[in-house]
């Protein structure tokens, strides 16, 4: 079989395990050099070991493939563009940025701490811009480039105790549709993924928060779905990854996807959906009493209030 | 003078000129006591005076409001305790948060400086998060609330030269989508206002500069928002704003809308048009290349196509 990035040097962030390994991994299976980027950390963010990237190179080299390790933080933005330079140096361009690196610090935006805000934002949405910043630079000059971010569903569709990675999340999102159309016009494509996968992350949410926030009727998936979702492994999120990293996907620019269990998912653009308008300006109580018979019709509470 | 809002206590962020001011008067109009705050900037977060929430408080009682100024900067964690203890402090509760306050700092995203990037993300990001952080757990004890936040088209749908406004923004839409769904069983709603108006944001030389510049690369959509832009007035944000703040809207939560003049839209949320499926989700790039362009991917279109070198 013909590898389809033959040639191309690739940046995987937070590639040392889950989903941002199997990315590293499949890139590296259709031919491109990839830069294994990471710090080592624990879930939250803390600690660090160079042993994790490491351990994924030696995996890539194992079958034939070609990558190198670093252990840079993205949040630090000097360091992401040693990331992005690793890749100038050892491979000669960057042509594939894949933006995976991620922490968590769950919390009920009640009880969050700005340490946690702060820390959760700083690796994945300001991590994220660091690494696109430096390697649009680079892509632009080369006039091409591709860059998927990952996203999430807890920020897109809103996920209760998650108000630092929601937010940091839906922002990578925001970033990826501005970049999209800040960079096209260089052969440079932008987009993102929210992901699906049974990882060291997901597996920290208890399963009593799943439960308790099922009940509470405070979780929101994606709807009724006709068919069933098996096997959440990370290995299945890296198709698509790999997919809009390569030729075929050339146009595809300043989209969302789904990505789980075997299926792939176009994410719609927010759009108005209902208007109301009059000649002059509304008052208050013109809207209160309008609203309820129009934009209002049909709308849940996600969380509706309690009686006490 | 009605009284939609009276006996209500509000605080209104970035209150001192454009759709903050217009969202403090008509929040007094309808009997609210407002902490009118403006750290008092320049439109890229330099200079700070307390002139312009001064002016708003006297305007407020000149009309035969109440409300008091705050010039503290939400930016900062404490800085947002404070405004938020300026209502409680004054007149012991609070009842509504409308969070306006922001700076800009275009560039295309290849050139954005680290500063730049941090500025923006800092006042609109986390000080929508700092004030949200400090109403909430008041709110959460009262067993009631009303937070409205500002997002903008520039992140949901994406604006050329703007990718830390449309990174912070649309990451308000995110914390306002997570808010929604931790707050909503103590009685608080959080919604997002998504606003087009002229005001110095929008309508000054350098944007003006800017757009030409687009608009000659080939890079400036040419929609209605930007050739309409300097024609509407921020004040007509304010009524949406007001009715969301008030008890008839407790039912409204989690919600986006988009205010256009006199237009009032409700924003759809993402959901997923178009699904590729496959049982075991072993996809090979084959099977992808194969089958994406005529499902998940037909009709989409390259907002910036590449230009022939």
């Amino acid at each position: 079989m013909a590898k389809r990035l033959e040639g191309r040097a690739a940046v995987v962030t937070g590639a040392g395990r889950g989903i941002g390994r199997a990315i590293a991994e499949l890139l590296a299976a259709e031919g491109a050099a990839v830069v294994v980027n990471d710090l080592g950390a624990e879930v939250d963010g803390r600690g660090a070991s160079r042993r994790v990237a490491d351990e994924v190179v030696e995996a890539i080299r194992a079958r034939g493939g070609r990558a190198v390790a670093n252990a840079d933080s993205v949040a630090d933005f000097a360091a992401a563009e040693r990331i992005v330079e690793t890749a100038v140096k050892e491979f000669g361009a960057i042509d594939i940025l894949v933006n995976n690196a991620g922490i968590l610090r769950d919390r009920m935006i009640f009880n969050m701490t700005e340490e946690e805000w702060d820390a959760v934002i700083a690796v994945h949405l300001k991590g994220t811009f660091n690494c696109t910043r430096h390697a649009t630079r680079r892509m632009r000059e080369q006039r091409r480039g591709r860059i998927i971010s990952i996203s999430s569903t807890s920020g897109v569709y809103g996920n209760s105790g998650q108000a630092n990675y929601g937010a940091a999340k839906d922002g990578i999102a925001g970033l990826t549709r501005v970049a999209a159309r800040d960079v096209g016009r260089y052969g440079i494509t932008v987009n993102a993924v929210c992901p699906g996968a049974m990882t060291r992350m997901t597996a920290t949410v208890p399963q009593t928060a799943r439960a308790v926030r099922a009940e509470r009727g405070l979780s929101t998936g994606a709807g009724e779905r006709r068919f069933p979702l098996r096997n959440f492994g990370p290995e299945n999120v890296a198709p698509w990854v790999v997919y809009l990293a390569t030729d075929a996907a050339k146009n595809v620019n300043g989209q969302l996807f789904l990505v789980m269990a075997g299926m792939v998912a176009l994410l719609n653009y927010p759009a108005p959906v209902r208007t109301i308008a009059k000649a002059g300006r509304w008052t208050p109580e013109e809207i209160a009493t309008i609203f309820p018979h129009t934009l209002g019709q049909d709308l849940a509470n996600p969380a509706p209030a309690k009686e006490s | 003078m009605a009284d939609m809002l009276a006996g209500r206590v509000a605080v209104v962020t970035g209150a001192g000129r454009g759709i903050g001011r217009g969202v403090a008067l008509g929040l007094a109009a309808e009997g609210a006591k407002v902490v009118v705050n403006d750290y008092g900037v320049a439109l890229d977060g330099s200079a700070p005076s307390s002139g312009p929430a001064f002016d708003v408080v006297e305007e407020i009682r000149r009309a035969g409001g109440e409300a008091v100024p705050n010039t503290d900067s939400v930016a900062t964690w404490d800085g947002a305790a404070r405004l938020i203890g300026t209502a409680l402090e004054r007149w012991g509760r609070l009842d509504a948060l409308v969070t306006c306050a922001g700076i800009l700092r275009d560039r295309m995203v290849f050139n954005m400086s680290e500063e730049e990037w941090d500025a923006v993300i800092a006042v609109h990001l986390k000080g929508t998060f700092n004030c949200v952080r400090h109403a909430c757990t008041h709110m959460r004890e009262r067993r009631y609330g009303r937070i409205v936040t500002f997002s903008s088209g520039a992140g949901l749908f994406g604006n050329p030269g703007q990718a830390n406004y449309g990174a912070a923004k649309s990451a308000i839409g995110g914390l306002t989508k997570v808010a929604a769904r931790d707050l909503g069983k103590y009685g608080i709603t959080v919604n997002a206002i998504c606003p087009v108006a002229g005001t110095r944001m929008t309508v000054n030389e350098e944007v003006r500069r800017a757009r030409e510049l687009r608009r000659q690369q080939g890079i400036q959509r040419e929609d209605r928002g930007v050739a309409q832009i300097e024609e509407l007035d921020p004040d007509d944000v304010a009524p949406m704003v007001v009715y969301l703040a008030s008890e008839h809207a407790g039912g409204v939560n989690g919600q986006f809308f988009l205010c256009f003049g006199s237009q009032v839209a409700l924003v759809s949320q993402p959901r997923p048009v178009r699904t590729l499926y496959k049982a075991d989700g072993d996809w090979t790039l084959d099977e992808l290349e194969r089958l994406a362009p005529a499902t998940v991917l037909e009709g989409l279109v390259n907002p910036a196509p590449p230009k022939e070198a």
